[in-house]
């Protein structure tokens, strides 16, 4: 009786409670609906779903004073988010609202399943595997034929991209058809080590057998990751053909390097899966973001990097008067790229949304924007300017340029990026030694390592399961490891403790 | 406007609750657990789970990596709790409080700054994975067991000793005879507090250098190599263990009342 009394004193009270609760949600949704109604009524606002790796795009907020990148041709500041500063630039030229919504994804992987489970983007940028995974499924919409014309005056992308990815692009195909189609580069670099010169030497750090090599015994860590560590694997498995005098030589050279580096025959995994157990047994660890910060605090000597993060760990580094470099290994080096890519299912056939998100590539690749991006989070864009400005080699040299006063310095062509017909001389800055090994090898890799680069290709069904499987028998306590005695104790220590819950129910149960 | 509530329609947030993040989730684990990829019904990944040296040698790793670290913070919350609940300090919530206060700070915080610690102390983190994993799930889990033996032992009669040292019970005698065994259901319920949650919380290892997937990684590194049937079935046969194990101990639990201070 008691009980059913304070219920009801306690009935007003809940009720404004939730009446607290729930009035102001209907009233914001109300107002909500009455705006937009108002909105459509004058015209209507497109909205655009982009999803983008965390980190991955300049969200403006930078201090004027430290930060502007002081240009001949003119200062650049990120003061908005390079999305939220699209928005008006597309109504300037084409129009029409627009209103990004802006959202992150942490892994390939992790896209694929948020793609998966019914998330619906309109634009999205995954790395070239999973570029091509997302090809072969036909998810994916092609740019449309204006996209290309270069002597539209929009088409920042189609007029700035770098040639050499240009041709990357064009050279690479998915069931006959060129990523070029339906990928739009942003971001590229190459894999490499993030080391501590005072400690590894040139010599060591020059193969990707560092990894197992037991001087560095739990000094050197691995990306957690299966494609980055068969890579690696294989790059140091197949040391001895791939720098090969003949091999290197042979006609058919980047064919054949690229074969080597995505076999995924039986035997061959077998070797990488042993190569791994061997690299677990010597490494450090298996890092997923960690390694950038133990690098920094001297944790470990040496790091499998990619170039991006390098640079942004040697920057880091740097603010502490602590120096590392990068170095990439002499047999070979994983060439990645981050692309922007239009799914089907969001773009669904609608030509204004098709257009806007089009236009938002090429806004990216205006050379302005591509430095605000470097600048702020470290990686290389693929657009190297020339028809719409030159502020990204202008950049280049306003961050890397010796000072007049530098001791040692040395000339660092980067003309197979921005343009192999050109003079290599009209590409080419003075740089401080130093350089060579740190930042700008990273960022901009010299042509000889691009020579030695391969693109890994996705592995579906079969062969994917296969590589899945290795890098689970890599990671896992294999139940044979255990010895006899230890089954034993094992199954003893199992009895005791499920008796010793049972004694402690029936004590229970007696009180 | 006269509201009046029953009990039934003040249970329907709940009941919704339950449905949505609950009862949906597993019918979905189930039947992902019990269908290849095709959607067809299949068995083949439980047969997969216990024919695979792998998963079951993982298995194992969770369980004694558990077991380790449940035996170590019994070791280390008993007599806390111990000396806690019966001595009489002055500022008894004050003691209790600072053994609980961790709980408070960010745990990926205190796990990176338990990295620094033993790094310091150790040097090289990698070269005792395993030590160092007990360690952090040690820190992380240790005020889950000290609370609810705290409460058993706090709300003890003391007149139950007194009777014992009357009947000639030395201090040694009473503990064993009186208080121990009033204390089992907050021991129960403090080991079925750390020991699950230990067989999976692999972001503990992650942090501390331990390669060696358990539970939890394993059935991430399914789920990003887009099986969604093997790793929900892993999922599965560990929620039946669970289930078991919750099963065996779940009547002391409910005398322990453990955790009613968190």
């Amino acid at each position: 009786m008691n009980g059913k009394n304070a219920w009801k004193k306690a009935g007003p009270l809940l009720a404004v409670l939730m009446a607290l609760v729930l009035v102001p949600g209907a009233c914001l949704s109300r107002t909500a609906g009455f705006t937009s109604q108002a909105a459509a009524a004058k015209e209507q606002v497109l909205t655009l779903r982009v999803c983008n790796w965390e980190e991955y795009m300049d969200l403006g907020e930078w201090d004027p004073e430290e930060e502007t990148i002081d240009l001949e041709s003119g200062d650049i500041l990120g003061e908005l988010p390079l999305y939220e500063e699209f928005e008006d630039w597309y109504y300037e030229n084409y129009g029409q609202r627009v209103e990004v919504e802006y959202s992150c994804f942490g892994t390939n992987e992790e896209l694929y399943n948020m793609l998966t489970l019914g998330d619906v983007y309109d634009l999205v940028c995954p790395s070239e595997y999973m570029i091509m995974k997302l090809m072969s499924e036909d998810q994916l919409v092609p740019y449309s034929a204006g996209f290309f014309e270069e002597s539209d005056p929009l088409n920042y992308y189609e007029r700035n991209v770098s040639p050499f990815i240009r041709e990357t692009f064009e050279t690479h195909e998915i069931d006959g058809q060129s990523w070029s189609r339906y990928a739009a580069g942003y971001m590229w670099g190459v894999t490499g080590f993030l080391y501590n010169p005072e400690e590894v030497s040139e010599e060591d750090v020059s193969t990707w057998a560092l990894l197992s090599n037991p001087d560095y015994f739990r000094q050197v860590t691995i990306k957690d990751n299966v494609r980055d560590a068969y890579f690696a694997a294989l790059g140091a498995i197949r040391h001895d053909q791939l720098t090969d005098a003949a091999f290197l030589a042979a006609g058919d050279y980047p064919e054949a390097l690229e074969r080597t580096m995505n076999d995924v025959s039986q035997e061959t995994i077998g070797e990488v899966q042993d190569y791994l157990q061997s690299v677990k047994d010597n490494a450090y660890s298996f890092e997923t973001d960690s390694g950038k910060a133990d690098m920094i605090t001297g944790k470990v000597l040496a790091n499998l990097q990619w170039s991006g993060d390098a640079v942004y760990a040697m920057d880091q580094a740097e603010e502490d008067d602590f120096y590392l470099n990068f170095a990439v290994p002499e047999e070979v080096t994983n060439l990645w790229f981050d692309g922007w890519v239009m799914l089907r299912r969001g773009i669904s056939e609608d030509p204004a949304k098709q257009q806007a998100a089009e236009a938002f590539v090429n806004f990216l690749s205006m050379p302005e924007n591509a430095v605000r991006n470097m600048y702020y989070i470290g990686y290389t864009s693929v657009i190297s300017g020339g028809v719409d400005g030159d502020q990204v080699f202008e950049y280049l040299d306003w961050t890397y340029g010796a000072e007049e006063d530098e001791e040692e310095t040395v000339d660092y062509e980067v003309g197979y990026f921005f343009d192999p017909e050109a003079d290599p001389s009209e590409y080419t800055i003075t740089v401080p030694a130093d350089q060579v090994q740190r930042q700008l090898f990273a960022q901009y890799p010299p042509a000889d390592v691009i020579g030695r680069s391969s693109i890994m290709q996705y592995f579906d069904g079969d062969a994917n399961a296969a590589i899945n499987r290795m890098w689970i028998n890599v990671r896992c306590y294999n139940l044979n490891k255990v010895p006899v005695f230890g089954r034993v104790l094992l199954a003893l220590l199992l009895c005791a403790v499920v008796a010793g819950l049972f004694v402690m129910r029936r004590k229970g149960r007696k009180r | 406007m006269k509201l009046q509530f029953s009990r039934k329609t003040l249970g329907i947030p709940y009941g919704i609750f339950l449905i949505l993040f609950v009862v949906a989730p597993l019918v979905v684990i189930v039947s992902y657990a019990f269908t290849n990829g095709t959607g067809r019904f299949t068995l083949s990944n439980l047969t997969g789970f216990f024919a695979d040296p792998n998963t079951l040698g993982t298995l194992l790793y969770s369980f004694v990596l558990a077991f380790v670290t449940t035996c170590v913070c019994l070791l280390i919350a008993y007599p806390v709790a111990y000396v806690l609940a019966r001595f009489h300090w002055k500022r008894r919530s004050v003691l209790l409080m600072i053994f609980i206060m961790p709980m408070w700070i960010n745990f990926t915080l205190r796990i990176t700054a338990l990295k620094e610690i033993l790094t310091l102390i150790e040097g090289n983190l990698a070269f005792h994975p395993f030590l160092n994993s007990v360690i952090g799930m040690t820190y992380d889990f240790l005020p889950f067991m000290i609370l609810p033996i705290y409460n058993t032992l706090e709300k003890l009669d003391g007149s139950l000793l007194e009777a014992a040292a009357d009947l000639g019970a030395d201090s040694v005698q009473a503990f064993l005879k009186v208080t121990l065994p009033l204390s089992v259901p907050g021991i129960v319920s403090g080991i079925s507090m750390v020991f699950l949650p230990a067989m999976t919380n692999y972001v503990v290892l992650d942090m501390l250098y331990n390669s060696t997937y358990i539970m939890g990684s394993l059935i991430g590194s399914y789920f990003s190599a887009y099986d969604w049937h093997g790793g929900s079935m892993i999922a599965l046969v560990l929620l039946v263990i669970i289930c078991l194990f919750t099963l065996l101990t779940g009547r002391d639990e409910e005398n322990a009342r453990g955790g009613a201070l968190l």
